[in-house]
């Protein structure tokens, strides 16, 4: 369950022990379950109010993750309570919620990035086009190799831009042509133009926002269906935030987004759909509401949520 | 008991303190943009009734200060919007006292033409005023300071109150319509002031319907949901 194999060090997370720092409640278990959220025949919102959950429903060909009550602990501590939804492919979800609420520890279970902490486990399910991603026989590396994941910190390779770009495919086995993979993933990460004459010096030397994008560049190398992205431009000034939000909106032609945000206003920018999740009085994340990113933050269906985005609450 | 709790407040601000500091400011502006245009509307019907020029003319000229009202609160909301990024409710209750404010000022015009007809009327021989346009005047400052109160307060059932009070209006302007043809057929040398008090009955008819976008206004803060209440 927790080998990690070179390619997910690689492609995903150099320095696993960071998870255990990240991890959403101090136990060291993580584990998914749930969730049991109501969504209308149409596709749209149930109907608000009281404390029922709001969801959205898609057409089984737009699915890239189902969760079925999932739920998600640390040892005996359960971060992440029942939670069903769905994730829309070729769009942009972003997951939203106070600290503490376990939106990194939903994310983590997405690729199985959890695995790496000893203590971590799920109930319920998670199925990636429709393939249960925690069954007997599959395999976490390639799982992330399909789903790449980007961090809050970029966090290149101590090595050349290229290399850093290379690295995964080689790990990989690829036998094409690795100038112009390379050349490819950078470009689809709008970096190449800021990087072409300077491919052998160290990625470490970019600028944060450039080095973010070389981290995008590497997860895109390995080809994957789905990018993980966690808080990504927290560590970001401005312009180079509004950077990576127009990168998403191109690469979401290509690829499935999904991102953990603190900042209410990315997600309300950036993303297509949106997740809301709150804590419960076990201090486990539930989900409140999943709604088109403009509903939500216009008309938001629940109360938990309105007071959450207007800062009456969390 | 009271110390106690200030104590607690000054110690965990809320984090909208601004913000709801800012909205409230907002709505007392509206406010007094309301009583301001509901005072000229007041006072365009009496200088009509009483052909009274003089009252008119102040009407015309305190215009003025609404529009100068509702510039500053279209520049307060425009500077809340972009400092403090609102959304969900916050968000339509911004764009509803802007949308408000707009139609404040335009029934602050709608007084103006009115106190304009009633100088045109003060300056003709001297007959009754058809008697459903003092009670038009009466039901728009009612559905007036109803829209207010319902803005404020973003109460959904008062707002639904004024829009459906607003056929009242429009049956009171057919009737106004039809004894001003009437008039100007049996006494053609009428038609001047018969024609003044019809507009004067239209721009009520108008003002309604502008509160009636306000009642519309608050159903969408309310609810979320636009819906046309006076189709």
């Amino acid at each position: 369950m927790t080998e990690s194999g070179d390619l997910m060090t690689v492609e995903t997370e150099p320095k696993p022990t960071s998870i255990v720092e990240q991890s959403d409640g101090e136990g060291p278990t993580i584990r998914l379950m749930s969730s049991q959220l109501e969504l209308d025949e149409a596709g749209g919102i149930a109907p608000a109010g009281g404390d029922q959950r709001v969801q959205m429903e898609f057409a089984d060909d737009e699915v890239v993750f189902e969760l079925d009550e999932l739920s998600c602990f640390y040892g005996s501590f359960r971060a992440v309570r029942d939670i069903s939804l769905q994730i829309p492919r070729n769009k942009i979800s972003a997951i939203i919620g106070p600290s503490g609420c376990g939106k990194s520890t939903l994310l983590r279970s997405f690729n199985r990035m959890n695995d790496l902490v000893d203590t971590a486990h799920i109930t319920g399910a998670i199925r990636y086009h429709g393939v249960d991603l925690y069954a007997d026989g599959v395999d976490p590396v390639e799982v992330r190799r399909r789903i790449g994941m980007v961090f809050q910190k970029p966090n290149p390779f101590p090595k050349s831009i290229y290399d850093n770009v290379a690295f995964g495919p080689k790990v990989a086995g690829f036998k094409g042509d690795m100038d112009e993979l390379v050349e490819r993933s950078l470009r689809r990460a709008a970096l190449w133009d800021d990087v072409k004459d300077k491919l052998r010096q160290p990625g470490t030397a970019l600028s944060g926002g450039q080095q973010q994008r070389l981290c995008i560049a590497r997860a895109i190398a390995v080809e994957p269906d789905v990018i993980l992205m966690d808080e990504p431009c927290s560590s970001l000034d401005p312009i180079a935030t509004l950077k990576i939000e127009e990168l998403m909106r191109e690469l979401k032609e290509n690829y499935t987004i999904v991102i953990v945000t603190h900042n209410m206003q990315q997600a309300a920018r950036a993303s297509d759909v949106t997740a809301f999740l709150t804590m419960g009085e076990d201090r486990a994340g539930y989900l409140v509401e999943m709604a088109p990113t403009q509903d939500l933050f216009t008309r938001p269906a629940h109360r938990l949520t309105e007071d959450y985005i207007t800062g009456r609450f969390g | 008991m009271e110390p106690v709790v200030d104590d607690i407040e000054q110690r965990h601000p809320s984090p909208r303190a601004t913000f709801d500091r800012q909205l409230d400011r907002v709505k007392d502006d509206v406010l007094r943009l309301g009583a301001r245009v509901e005072q000229a509307l007041e006072r365009a019907g009496r200088a009509l009734i009483e052909r009274d020029p003089d009252l008119a003319d102040k009407v015309r000229w305190e215009d003025a200060e609404v529009n100068e009202l509702q510039r500053q609160i279209n520049t307060e909301i425009t500077a809340i919007i972009a400092t403090q990024g609102p959304v969900a409710r916050d968000v339509r209750e911004l764009l509803a006292l802007y949308h408000a404010a707009a139609e404040l000022e335009r029934m602050g015009d709608y007084a103006v033409n009115i106190a304009k007809l009633a100088q045109q009327l003060a300056a003709e021989p001297e007959m009754p005023i058809l008697k459903q346009i003092p009670r038009m005047e009466q039901i728009c400052r009612e559905q007036l300071r109803s829209a207010m109160r319902a803005l404020v307060n973003i109460s959904e059932e008062e707002a639904r109150k004024v829009c459906e009070r607003d056929d009242e209006l429009d049956h009171l302007y057919s009737s106004v319509y039809e004894d001003a043809m009437q008039l100007m057929s049996v006494a053609p040398e009428q038609a001047r002031q018969a024609t003044h008090m019809l507009f004067a009955a239209h721009h009520l008819e108008r003002l309604g319907d502008r509160v009636t976008n306000i009642g519309e206004d608050v159903v969408y803060l309310a609810t979320g949901q636009v819906e046309d209440l006076n189709p």
